[in-house]
């Protein structure tokens, strides 16, 4: 039995890390209950396996779908890179359509797993609802579906199924919204200055990816309606992360990858901006430049992911999408601004996002192993949030 | 220090006796851990000629360490104090001498040169009389014959960069005996973490040493000019070349021009403060190169790391303010290059409070850390003056994000934050300048003085207003260097009315830049005067800069020494309290 930990204690941090690890590998005292357990099960079935996946593994529907994104922004004929361009129309549009299948059917399956999952271990999945770093990861499926759609080849924008899946797929995010946002200043457990970490501006990247949409639909008002709440929480969170309130205690250094999350919410709330005011102005720029300095600022911080690095995991998965989005902010920025340095930068950075994610797309066809789950981190830990929560109330 | 003179008795381990009768006295001896040592016999020394040698220094043994802050002695009375280490894990740093006889140089070779392995890690005590106590009498020249080596773990390499100079320069050099010491010297390589200076430091610009701290150098001493030079002092480069802006704007801007102020002001200013920076920027050089160590010291303060903006924000105002006759228009080249450096101190900063730590911003932020924002928007505003577009903006973006996250980290107080003083201070006035310079850049890179640019400049003339009327809170402190740079908000923000007024013309903006502007220029001419009396007159225009001389682990007797601080006035008796204070 796990000793009584609190929530946001460092040893429950670590038990997701402890997912990553084999099951004969030695592992800290406290991921030794979550081991036997996975002992126990990993001699189970493997549907046991499959439905330990939690909502970290949507990471790679995130990756997949704006990859497919990205390649129809940069096939699109306003794109005036001259070198991109050119080798982007000699790939046969069928492989755009490939690409944009692969992302389809690995996110319904990601889905379907995750659907197995609440249906067999709904206590894990509330307890992962509860969790700091878990939560946020409820949104990513459907901004990987919002992506998608935004890139669907065989959909225009202006049609009637558009419309209703995006209805879809946006009233979940919004529902999220109002729970998260909600707790954030409401309820006394979960202030922000406690919970908050790099992985919170996934909710910010919801709401900004369907503002995006919504004006690309048309729907001018509800796409300034969800870029509004998705901005402001952005200024509260943005101040919050700086503070660092809690020094670097909230996020374990396995999941160091998401502090490239940064990069992604300028550049997403730049794109969407891009779509309602058509056109790239000012302060679409501001939030390009601002999501480029935080990259440079990253990558010039190698230290920061030395221990992320030293063995694969599912957090790797979490470099692919901000550095998909900040390419696909760079290629409107080129679009808009004509001229040498926005190509160059537009090239540089989609052959890096390009590059980054078929890497890690080998890493995973051929390191299966290492990033299936073999356990559930938050197995134990629904019973362990029992417990406090008992504990609490006394 | 004269033992006749102390009215404290001084404790058994230091009681004079004669040192003769004690064997191995003053020399290392390795084996005999209790190796006592006794003061120096202060009466035999005011024969001989020469200068005073005090020891104080301390180094780190085993992971602990004291600094001992000893006042140099009366001429020629020498101290050599070296303390037993005690299994009460009382352990005091020892002392080290500056000279070292040939009686007690063999022993020394013997002893410390061939176990340098050994003694990075054990306790060592060793010190070496000065000569006089030795019986001989040699002329202590301290240019000719010796170095003064307290101040070496401040030095460049530890002061091996002096003594190769020294060397090329031919003159002698105790080599040997000084190599023993280097081994030591390895603790002093890296600067104390920000929490020591949090601990060890108190007041608006953590300048103040706290009465529980020690300071590794002697407070009482003069230390090297180089030593004392802060960089706080590109602050005046930053006020003057403030006012040459400021007069510029007042030469050519239309609205002003019933003043009818010529170019001239503006041109001596200008070459003042170019002449001022070339001077300061050289001096900082000198420093850089000879006392490399203090240099990371003071890059690791909390307060002071900010001012190392200040030389770079100084050469864009400088290009800001360049008079129309020496050069209508700059090229972009300078621009870049001016901004290279800004942005490579940026990204170390802002990544700095990014990725947590010790140096997260919820525990650092202090009103200092707007001089690491205001670089950004000057940076704009030049760069929309020289007519480039995506750079201004870049900077001001990043400049605008950063400045949202410090305001409200400023404006919380958090709890957690210790470096936000209670009292008003000069300090406070930083807070005036990002919004009126974003004000600025911002009219520039949009072309017009549009919502945007009012916006912020109303927020600058609040904050200026609400601070104006609280000047009866600013009294009572210690003039110091560093309120030159806390003038350039109030010059910033009379430049930013000043283009208000163009826009909006009426009688009263016209008259609120005329005050505004007259403000200011007076600010200036009585810090000027003041400057000039303190440089001049008093002669202190550049203090012992302790708060870079704190000990990197808090000294064991803290509280003892808080309190003969607080008790005994006399710094000599503090000295002997300390001694006492040594045999708990």
């Amino acid at each position: 039995m796990t000793p009584n930990h609190g929530p946001f204690t460092k040893t429950n941090h670590q038990i997701p890390i402890s997912s990553l690890n084999q099951p004969t590998t030695s592992t800290t005292g406290i991921s030794t209950s979550t081991r036997t357990r996975a002992n126990n099960t990993v001699s189970g079935t493997d549907l046991s396996i499959l439905t330990q996946f939690h909502a970290g593994y949507f990471r790679i529907s995130l990756g997949l779908c704006s990859q497919a994104l990205l390649w129809k922004t940069l096939a699109e004929p306003t794109t005036d890179a001259h070198a991109l361009s050119g080798i982007v129309r000699t790939i046969p549009s069928f492989a755009f359509i490939l690409l944009w299948l692969i992302a389809l059917l690995t996110l319904l399956l990601l889905c379907s797993l995750f659907l197995v999952r609440c249906f067999l271990r709904f206590r894990s999945v509330r307890a992962e609802l509860a969790h700091h770093v878990g939560m946020n990861y409820l949104f990513a499926p459907w901004i990987s579906f919002l992506l998608l759609l935004q890139s669907t080849p065989f959909l225009r924008p202006t049609s009637q199924l558009y419309r209703i899946l995006w209805c879809a797929f946006s009233m979940p995010i919004i529902i999220l919204d109002v729970k998260i946002y909600g707790h954030w200043f409401t309820q006394g457990k979960r202030f922000l200055s406690m919970v908050a970490n790099p992985t919170s501006q996934i909710t910010v990247i919801g709401n900004l990816v369907g503002a995006r949409a919504a004006a690309q639909m048309g729907w001018r008002e509800s796409a300034v309606c969800m870029f509004s709440l998705g901005m402001i929480h952005y200024l509260v969170l943005f101040v919050t992360l700086y503070q660092r309130f809690l020094g670097s205690d909230s996020l374990p250094a396995m999941l160091r990858p998401v502090f490239f999350l940064f990069i992604a919410a300028p550049s997403m709330a730049c794109l969407a901006w891009n779509s309602i005011s058509s056109s790239f102005d000012t302060s679409c720029k501001m939030l390009f430049f601002l999501s480029l300095f935080l990259f440079v600022s990253l990558v010039t911080r190698p230290a920061l992911f030395k221990r992320s690095m030293r063995r694969f995991s599912i957090a790797w998965w979490a470099y692919s999408f901000p550095l998909t989005v900040l390419a696909l902010a760079a290629t409107e920025y080129a679009q808009d601004v004509k001229g040498m340095m926005p190509n160059i930068l537009m090239l540089v950075l989609s052959v890096l996002s390009v590059i980054v994610t078929i890497a890690l797309m080998v890493f995973t066809a051929f390191r299966t192993h290492d990033i299936l789950p073999h356990d559930d981190p938050f197995a134990c830990y629904s019973i362990v949030r029992h417990i406090s929560t008992y504990v609490a109330n006394d | 220090m004269e033992k006749s003179d102390l009215p404290v008795e001084a404790p058994s381990v230091l009681k004079q006796s004669s040192y003769q009768n004690i064997k191995g006295f003053d020399c290392v001896d390795l084996e005999n851990g209790n190796d006592h040592n006794r003061l120096g016999n202060a009466t035999s020394d005011k024969e001989s000629k020469g200068e005073s040698v005090a020891i104080s220094e301390s180094t780190k043994l085993d992971g602990q360490d004291i600094a001992i802050s000893i006042p140099p002695m009366m001429p020629l009375s020498s101290l050599s104090l070296s303390l037993p280490s005690s299994p009460s894990g009382l352990h005091i740093g020892q002392t080290k001498l500056v000279v070292y006889p040939e009686k007690c140089r063999n022993t020394n070779q013997n002893n410390p040169t061939n176990q340098n392995p050994q003694i990075s890690r054990q306790k060592q005590f060793r010190s070496q009389p000065i000569l006089v106590v030795e019986g001989t009498k040699r002329k202590l020249v301290r240019s000719e014959t010796m170095r003064d080596s307290r101040f070496d773990p401040f030095k460049t390499w530890s002061g091996k960069l002096e003594r190769q100079i020294s060397n090329l320069r031919g003159m002698p050099t105790e080599e040997e005996a000084l190599e023993a010491g280097e081994t030591k010297r390895h603790e002093t390589e890296e600067a104390p973490g920000v929490d020591r200076y949090f601990d060890a430091l108190e007041g608006p610009e953590l300048d103040t040493l706290r009465a529980t701290e020690v300071s590794v150098l002697p407070e009482d001493e003069k230390w090297p000019f180089l030593l004392r030079f802060p960089v706080n002092a590109f602050g005046m480069c930053l006020g003057v070349s403030s006012q040459a802006i400021l007069w510029k704007t007042l030469n050519t801007s239309p609205v002003m021009s019933f003043l009818h102020i010529s170019p001239i002001p503006n041109l001596i200013l200008w070459w003042a403060s170019l002449v001022l920076m070339v001077f300061v920027s050289f001096l900082y050089l000198l420093k850089i190169v000879f006392y490399l160590e203090a240099v990371k010291r003071e890059y690791h303060h909390p307060v002071r790391a900010n001012f190392f903006f200040a030389p770079w924000i100084a050469c864009l105002f400088l290009s800001l303010g360049v008079p129309p006759s020496i050069a209508a228009n700059l090229q972009p080249i300078i621009w870049y290059i001016l901004m290279a450096p800004l942005f490579i101190f940026e990204l170390k900063i802002y990544g700095q409070w990014m990725s947590g730590g010790h140096r997260r911003l919820s525990k650092v932020a202090n009103p200092s850390n707007h001089l690491s924002i205001i670089g950004n928007f000057i940076g704009a505003l030049l760069g929309a003056n020289m007519g480039l577009k995506e750079g201004p903006i870049f900077f001001f973006a990043v400049g605008l994000a950063h400045y949202m996250v410090l305001f409200v980290t400023l404006y919380q107080r958090l709890p957690t934050n210790a470096t936000l003083p209670k009292e008003l201070h000069p300090v406070f006035f930083l807070f005036v300048a990002p919004p009126s310079v974003a004000c600025m850049a911002w009219a520039k890179i949009q072309g017009e003085f549009d919502h945007g640019a009012k916006i912020l400049y109303f927020i600058a003339l609040f904050l200026y207003m609400s601070l104006a009327v609280r000047v009866n809170f600013f009294r009572g402190f210690r003039f110091s260097l560093s309120w030159w740079a806390y003038t350039f908000p109030m010059t910033g923000a009379s430049i930013a009315t000043i283009k208000y007024t163009t826009a909006v013309t009426n009688i009263m903006t016209r008259s609120l830049s005329l005050c505004l502007s007259a403000i200011s220029t007076f600010t200036v001419s009585t810090l000027l005067v003041y400057t000039i009396i303190h440089a001049f007159v008093l002669q202190d225009l550049f203090p012992n800069d302790i708060s870079i001389a704190i000990t990197k682990k808090k000294p064991k007797f803290s509280k003892m020494l808080a309190q003969f601080r607080s008790s005994s006035s006399d710094s000599k008796d503090f000295d002997y309290s300390i001694s006492k204070g040594l045999e708990f």
